[in-house]
């Protein structure tokens, strides 16, 4: 019962985690394009800033679960990713400070730089849950005709997750042509996500460890970038983008072949007891600042 | 000397954590401070002691980011690095570390963030709320974190099973001495750390007569009342651990037998005793020397108030700006003494340090040293010079205060769009 129980929650943190993390890291990719102009690049941070205080800490969580409820998953993943894990860490390290210092002094130069480590950032980290992803699905951390276009798939993601987002937040009487450009490129990346897809669907028939499991979200996938692709184009990007972004995450659960051991009983009846009094203030608090934030206050705050 | 996997990893972790702790102890240190300040503003509903508030959670928030850069930094390292402990412990060590993830850091980073956007958001009363739990949370994180490390010296309510430790006991985990007075140490210790840069920055100000709406003579009355009273439980605390120091853990014995414990002991000093004696003397010298501070500085404050004299003699508040130095210094080299002291082994008298390090090359192990060390490096030294500038400037200029009119392209406006 607990066993399956820590196995959702752990399931949950890495499905939660690349559903909103990846508004914010997405963004963060398509700053370039969809922000012209100092103004217009500081009102896409007042839009991430908010969310990635809330968003980080379900990666940080999702570590610690591993760490204390799946040693042997984390050994597994460790072992598997170690070159990986180190980017992904760098890419965190870089777009955080990004966000934390870019309006600390005044001036453009100041704000250009870190403005450009989060750009940067947010590519590195995507790319490499990309790799992460591709790799665990794989079995190998080697670049293959999988893995390659897998990793480019999820950082598309991403970036449709941030399109999507941004199209959604960046609405305002001065940069409404921010949105707009977000918007239109909801259509362009779920193209070509979904031709990513294609070619890794291709490469991934002779790979032994994807069945039958994995049929049905590959599919929801394909689903749901064809409907963003050519229907319904940013009007549903907000969900389809989400179901799209869980579901590399969902395929590593059910066809990642992840060795799950069963929880000794006093380890987990003591994570539980704790964590469950403390999930109601966990929902509150998410629930609240992204309800709080919707609208990005157009007066310059501590990040923007 | 630098192509010895072990030793990067080992340094790598030593200054990630050294660098984290430092921020760490300012954030424990200042959380309760700012949190009273916040209740009296509130009660009072003065808009001009709420702009003090919001002077020191800028300080706050400014250290609490570099912070939380270098945790997450810190649990990933420990993952990556240290994966030897992670398989053999993750069920004992690394669930207090889960714990620590989701009860306190995500209710902590998601709080805070509704505390930093929330001043025009919401309620006085409920905005008040958010930064309790902010505190709170704070004191819980570390809690948590120490009870992990504190099972690394005296590891405690587990059976081997398999060369893997099953926990049998919570409650003798979390009752761990080595957790709970390392807890009282880190508590009390941080708080002289906050109490410090208060000082330190309220003298700065204070020697140039600016106190807006005696902000800064109640930080020097805070700070000096916490340098007297709480030096006597942090020598308590610390003191009490040293008994714990020369005894075996309950559980020696599970994994190798005395014979081999001492031939491990023998074998792997090194220069682990020397670190860690200079460690002790600059620690145990730190904290003497605020032990009698802090009754200097409270009766410099009274005589100055009550003489009324406090215009006249100034030369006193300019050594306080080194301030906190002091307890800075003694807490990392309280550290490297606890963790030294520790060593051959990373769990004592079950598993050493050589066994806990992932087994890597040394191009990758100096790779990611050099990398983090210098990332760390930079961001630790960018942060402290914005602590200085942001502290220097006082209430006016601070990353949250009210108005802001120094930068251009603060206002989107005015910005033609390229």
């Amino acid at each position: 019962m607990l066993d399956v129980l820590s196995s959702l929650l752990l399931v949950l943190f890495v499905v939660g985690y690349l559903v909103l993390a990846g508004a914010d890291v997405g963004l963060g990719m398509l700053m370039p394009r969809v922000a012209r102009g100092p103004g217009q690049r500081r009102r896409v941070v007042a839009a991430i800033a908010p969310y990635f205080l809330a968003t980080e800490v379900w990666l940080v969580a999702l570590v610690g679960v591993l760490a204390g409820m799946f040693p042997s998953v984390e050994h597994h993943v460790v072992e598997r990713l170690w070159p990986v894990l180190p980017a992904l860490a760098a890419g965190l390290l870089v777009r955080d400070a990004g966000l934390w210092l870019r309006s600390r002094v005044p001036g453009a130069a100041w704000a250009a730089l870190w403005d450009g480590a989060v750009v940067a950032g947010s590519w590195t980290l995507a790319l490499s849950w990309g790799w992460i992803l591709a790799a665990l699905i794989a079995g190998d951390a080697g670049a293959t005709l999988f893995t390659v276009p897998c990793a480019l798939t999820v950082a598309a993601l991403f970036a449709l997750r941030g399109a999507a987002f941004g199209a959604e937040r960046l609405v305002g009487e001065s940069d409404a042509e921010s949105a707009d450009v977000a918007a239109r490129d909801t259509r362009r990346i779920a193209a070509a996500a979904l031709a990513g897809c294609l070619v890794t669907a291709a490469a991934a028939v002779p790979v032994a460890g994807v069945g039958p499991a994995a049929l049905l979200p590959a599919v929801l996938l394909a689903a749901c970038l064809a409907a963003t692709a050519g229907l319904s184009g940013p009007m549903l990007s907000r969900h389809t983008s989400a179901v799209a972004i869980a579901v590399p995450g969902v395929l590593v659960a059910v066809a990642g072949g992840l060795p799950v051991a069963p929880i000794p009983e006093a380890t987990a009846v003591l994570v539980w007891s704790v964590l469950t009094p403390a999930i109601p203030v966990m929902l509150i608090g998410q629930v609240w600042l992204y309800r709080m934030t919707r609208r990005p206050s157009p007066a310059p705050g501590f990040f923007a | 000397m630098f192509d010895d996997p072990l030793l990067l990893a080992r340094l790598q972790f030593a200054f990630t954590a050294a660098t984290h702790y430092m921020f760490v102890a300012l954030t424990l240190g200042l959380a309760p401070y700012i949190l009273t300040a916040q209740l009296r503003a509130a009660l009072s509903g003065d808009r001009e002691r709420m702009s003090a508030v919001r002077f020191w959670g800028g300080l706050y928030l400014v250290n609490y980011g570099m912070g939380v850069l270098s945790g997450l930094v810190m649990e990933l390292q420990l993952a990556l690095n240290w994966s030897g402990l992670q398989e053999m412990y993750g069920y004992s060590f690394g669930a207090p570390l889960a714990l620590e993830t989701m009860t306190a850091f995500f209710i902590e980073s998601t709080f805070l963030g509704l505390w930093i956007f929330g001043w025009e958001r919401m309620g006085r009363w409920a905005h008040l709320a958010c930064f309790a739990v902010v505190t709170a949370t704070a004191y819980l994180s570390a809690w948590w974190v120490l009870v992990s490390n504190g099972f690394l010296r005296n590891p405690v309510g587990f059976e081997m099973e398999d060369g893997v430790a099953h926990l049998t006991d919570p409650a003798a985990l979390l009752a761990n001495p080595a957790a709970t007075m390392a807890f009282g140490h880190v508590v009390t210790g941080s708080l002289l750390v906050g109490a410090a840069v208060v000082i330190a920055t309220s003298a700065h100000h204070l020697r140039r007569g600016n106190d807006p709406q005696r902000m800064f003579s109640r930080g020097m009355g805070y700070g000096a009342l916490v340098m007297c009273l709480v030096p006597i439980p942090v020598a308590a605390f610390g003191g009490v651990q040293f008994q714990l120091f020369g005894q075996d853990p309950p559980t020696s014995g599970q994994t190798y037998t005395a014979a081999e414990i001492e031939a491990v002991e023998a074998a792997g000093s090194g220069i682990h005793p020397a670190v860690g004696a200079t460690a002790d003397i600059l620690m145990m010298g730190l904290w003497s020397l605020m032990f009698f501070l802090g009754p200097l500085l409270l009766l410099g404050l009274l005589a100055a108030r009550f003489s009324g004299r406090v215009r006249a003699v100034r030369w006193p508040l300019y050594p306080l700006a080194a301030l906190p130095f002091l307890p800075y210094l003694a807490s990392v080299a309280g550290w490297v003494f606890r963790e030294t002291s520790r060593q051959p082994w990373t769990v004592v008298h079950h598993l050493t340090t050589a066994d806990a390090v992932t087994p890597m090359s040394p191009a990758a192990a100096a790779v990611s040293f050099g990398l983090f060390t210098a990332a760390f490096a930079g961001l630790a030294a960018t942060t402290w010079w914005l602590l200085v500038r942001f502290a220097r400037r006082g209430p006016g200029g601070g990353p949250l205060a009210e108005h802001r009119d120094d930068a251009p392209e603060q206002d989107p406006a005015r910005v033609p769009a390229l």
